[in-house]
């Protein structure tokens, strides 16, 4: 737009009379500052002396203030008796002053004081104006300028310029009326009219607009932008032929023109002209081949034409220049997926969304496309952001639900049939098994439990059941020497000391093995509890029968050993023999079970035992006979019930051995009662021995 | 079928007390294969365990009137130091079922081949699962518990278990665990939906994953 108030010194009219000097001159002021140097150059004829003349003044401050002195002038501004016409010529001349010599804060200040000192004023009016509107004050430029229209109603650059500073301060109905204003007054004035249109279809009057656009294009029929202009304009008021025909007319005055060419092929593409579309558009792509914004327009009138692969190919290669762009992404998502390519037009679609992810139409489409491609999952992925950002759209609602149902009837009707289920016979429930079964089942675990527990034992360890067979034996090696040496050959009973501790740590080793072992049962099994069938009980009890099978399977070989090798001892009372083997191994399974409960209790219950087994080792008559004690030790001995089962073991041995004190039925009872007691925790507790996996 | 009597079953985990069922009564029939649906941390798969036997439930009595499996594809029992033979003949004495032909089976369907002679701590997790449901299938169960079935090893195989289980459950029930909608309709007569402690039967796999879905929706 010409003529902005920036530029309003070029068009500053003057009184006829100064006209040629005025072009001359920079600013309108210049007429005023003339007539003051003119009066200067007069000779001092009415009294030269009277310096207080303020006339004289008048002159000698009017140089300062030309010169833009501000100092110089203050000094006679702060008198109070100048009137206020010449304080006003005085500011205006230092107002322009200043302007000029980049001061513009002052020059505006000053600027202000004369307007305000005499604004009705015809040059101080014009040259605060002036000031104002190049200082961006459009507001008050206005304001002057109203006044010198007030002053020259008729004068139509003033009211270009008045719209011009409306405008400028965001007024538009006044500027709107001003620029009517200038239009009308000088019809002859393209740029008035194009002013004039422009402001017209800003506030939405595209009557008007088209009016003065008309007189615009009149005025000069060979500019191809007011063609376009009032093209544009017509086709909003729908005379759509008159629009394409402005278009048309805009292309054959400027055929190389871009503008005037997306113009013309946008407007055909309106009207369903595609073919003369293309025809333009192809010829603008050829010239301008950087251009993305023409590509994107091929693009689209190419698809118009049904030509959905060229369409695609303008609009990747408009992509190629601008690739940033969300509305290029969607309008390629919107080819592929005409072309069915859903996948890739699901992905361009997230492309846009990515650029522009606060457009939910791209969200939108992208759901369809998700959609339409079976991909439910992800269409409920957008539905549901889209439900999110937009809660209250009720077409975004309704989409999702669709894609809900879909997604249900899908699995419905679309999935492979693996098996067809045909009604199957309603199976009789089996039958509770009956005590004799579970007792069955129960004996198959515990057998299977104890299968497992001999086959871990030599997987874990190289030596395996090496060590259950060589422990014995290196302690009985051991006791043999040792005691041999200290004893002087003979053993407290019979003559064979190997015997003689054979038959105290069988017992002893019977009873600690088994329970010990036992103690860890459900913590190192915890995995196989898992099993429904397995419970705490059997792998508890698979355990200690474990060590009770492999302590008497040593038993057996050690004294098929010593037999083998000379030294053996054929026991003389298998009943007794039988009796106390059972017994302790009983009591190790009682206490093993009780120790089995406390140790899920309390972790480290199987150190202290552990313990406890040592000190047990020394009072059980092992390797010694408790008639060698004094009677009151002995009496004290007699409570501990292994001492019971080693003597009773010892004495199937030696039919001469008969010790008074050795009471089986003791030892049966204790066994009985630690039997029971473990069965009962074991049973009462059985909840809260592990923690399930 | 199973029946669950006054059962109530409590979980301490660490952010305190979680009831996973509250006094509950059901019966899952014979002839039918329910799925189980209910959002993660339910107690799902406690429930799957009271099911087996795996678990003892704090109150209540599980009587199950069929041979229950224990969770296909579960290995947690095999003992790393023993061979796979000695694994499985280990399972396949507990449930009283013939050794031989145990084996037989399983050496023919997981096609481990000579690693079933090597110890199981060999095995890679993938090996590991086809040998723990080879097992599983061996063995005639009357009533099979899935609890999220896992995918073991190629398409081939899948394709094979998933022939084995069809011909399986010609005979046998499932109860079912998971989170796919597809494979709940296809093996599903009836739901179950466990939330807040209690467990609801429906007659219908559609009805309980309508119900479920909507119940979800609202929780959301």
């Amino acid at each position: 737009m010409r003529g902005g108030p920036q530029g309003a010194c070029d068009d500053i009219p003057a009184d006829a009379d100064d006209r040629k000097e005025q072009r001359l001159l920079r600013s309108p002021l210049s007429a005023a500052r003339r007539q003051c140097s003119q009066r200067q150059a007069r000779p001092h004829r009415e009294s030269a002396v009277q310096l207080s003349d303020l006339g004289e003044i008048c002159h000698s401050v009017m140089g300062a203030a030309s010169a833009g002195d501000l100092g110089a002038c203050r000094f006679y501004l702060e008198r109070q008796d100048i009137p206020n016409h010449q304080r006003a010529s005085i500011y205006c001349q230092l107002s322009e002053a200043l302007y000029h010599k980049g001061s513009r804060d002052v020059a505006l200040e000053c600027a202000r004081s004369a307007f305000d000192l005499q604004p009705e004023k015809e040059e101080i009016a014009n040259l605060c104006a002036w000031v104002f509107s190049n200082c961006g004050e459009h507001e008050e430029a206005a304001a002057a300028y109203e006044r010198l229209l007030a002053i020259r109603p008729h004068w139509a650059a003033g009211h270009r310029h008045a719209s011009g500073s409306f405008a400028a301060a965001g007024q538009l109905d006044r500027a709107v009326s001003h620029g009517r204003k200038a239009s009308d007054l000088e019809p002859h004035s393209f740029e008035f009219a194009l002013h004039a249109a422009g402001l017209l279809e800003s506030i939405g009057r595209p009557e008007q607009a088209a009016y003065y656009l008309v007189r615009a294009a009149a005025l000069d029929p060979a500019d191809a932008g007011v063609l376009r202009h009032l093209s544009t304009t017509l086709f909003a008021l729908d005379q759509s032929e008159q629009a394409v025909a402005l278009a048309l007319r805009a292309v054959a005055l400027t055929p190389a023109d871009r503008l005037s060419a997306l113009h013309a092929t946008e407007l055909l593409l309106r009207t369903n002209r595609y073919d003369e579309a293309a025809a333009i558009i192809l010829d603008i792509v050829d010239i301008h081949r950087e251009d993305p914004v023409a590509f994107r327009l091929l693009s689209a009138t190419q698809m118009l034409r049904g030509l959905t692969e060229d369409a695609l190919a303008a609009i990747d290669r408009a992509l190629d220049l601008s690739p940033e762009a969300a509305e290029y992404h969607l309008h390629r998502a919107n080819l592929l997926y005409r072309l069915g390519r859903l996948d890739e037009a699901a992905e361009a679609f997230g492309r846009a969304a990515a650029l522009d992810p606060s457009n939910p139409d791209t969200k939108r489409s992208q759901l369809t496309v998700y959609f339409d491609s079976g991909r439910f999952i992800e269409a409920l992925a957008i539905g549901g952001e889209l439900i999110r950002t937009s809660p209250d759209n009720e077409e975004y609602a309704r989409a999702m639900l669709q894609v809900l149902h879909r997604r249900f009837e899908m699995i419905d009707g679309d999935y492979v049939v693996l098996s067809e289920r045909p009604s199957r016979p309603r199976r009789e429930p089996r039958p509770r098994p009956t005590i004799f079964a579970a007792l069955q089942t129960q004996l198959r675990v515990i057998y299977a439990l104890m299968i497992r527990e001999t086959r871990t034992r030599l997987a874990d360890s190289k030596l395996g059941y090496g060590w259950a067979l060589l422990e014995p034996v290196l302690h009985i090696l051991m006791l043999s020497l040792v005691f041999a040496v200290m004893m002087r050959g003979r053993p407290p009973i019979g003559d064979k000391f190997f015997i003689f501790y054979y038959t105290g740590i069988i017992p002893y080793h019977l009873f600690v093995h088994t329970s010990s072992s036992m103690t860890n049962a459900v913590s190192s099994n915890t995995s196989l509890l898992q099993l429904p069938l397995v419970s705490t009980f059997d792998v508890i009890i698979a355990r200690g029968l474990v060590e009770v099978l492999t302590d008497l399977m040593v038993a057996i070989i050690l004294l098929a050993g010593f037999s083998a090798v000379g030294i053996g001892l054929l026991p003389r009372d298998l009943p007794a023999l039988s009796a106390s083997v059972v017994t302790v191994s009983l009591f190790g399974c009682g206490i093993g079970l009780i120790n089995a409960v406390i140790n899920a209790f309390f972790k480290s219950w199987d150190k202290i035992w552990a313990q406890l087994t040592r000190t047990l080792y020394f009072c059980s008559g092992i390797f010694y006979v408790p008639g060698m004690m004094p009677d009151w030790i002995r009496d004290i001995l007699a409570w501990n019930p292994i001492l019971h089962a080693v003597d009773w073991f010892r004495s199937s041995f030696f039919p001469e051995y008969e010790p008074h004190w050795l009471d089986g039925s003791y030892l049966a009872i204790v066994a009985a009662v630690s039997v029971a007691a473990g069965l009962c925790l074991e049973r009462g507790l059985r909840r809260h021995l592990y923690e399930p996996l | 079928m199973i029946t669950l009597d006054r059962v109530s079953k409590v979980y301490r985990t660490r952010s305190g007390r979680r009831t996973v069922l509250d006094n509950v009564s059901v019966t899952f029939d014979s002839g039918q294969n329910f799925g189980v649906l209910g959002v993660n941390g339910a107690g799902k798969s406690t429930l799957i365990r009271l099911i087996a036997g795996s678990e003892i439930p704090d109150f209540g009595v599980v009587r199950r009137y069929a041979r229950v499996s224990f969770p296909l594809g579960f290995g947690g029992t095999f003992h790393g130091a023993l061979s796979g033979r000695e694994n499985v003949a280990f399972v396949a004495r507990i449930y009283g079922a013939g050794t031989r032909g145990v084996l037989h089976y399983v050496e023919e369907f997981s096609e481990l081949g000579e690693y079933l002679h090597m110890p199981v701590n060999t095995y890679s997790a993938g090996m590991r699962a086809r040998l723990a449901f080879a097992t599983c299938l061996a063995l005639d169960f009357d009533l099979y518990l899935i609890d999220e079935v896992t995918e073991v090893g190629d398409q081939r195989f899948r394709q094979k278990c998933a022939e084995a289980f069809r011909e399986r459950i010609q005979r046998s029930d499932i109860i079912l665990v998971t989170h796919n909608i597809h494979t709940l309709r296809q093996y599903c007569d009836r739901g179950a939906i466990l939330a807040n402690g209690e467990l609801t039967l429906f007659d219908d796999i559609d009805a309980a994953l309508g119900q479920y879905h909507r119940m979800v929706q609202e929780s959301l």
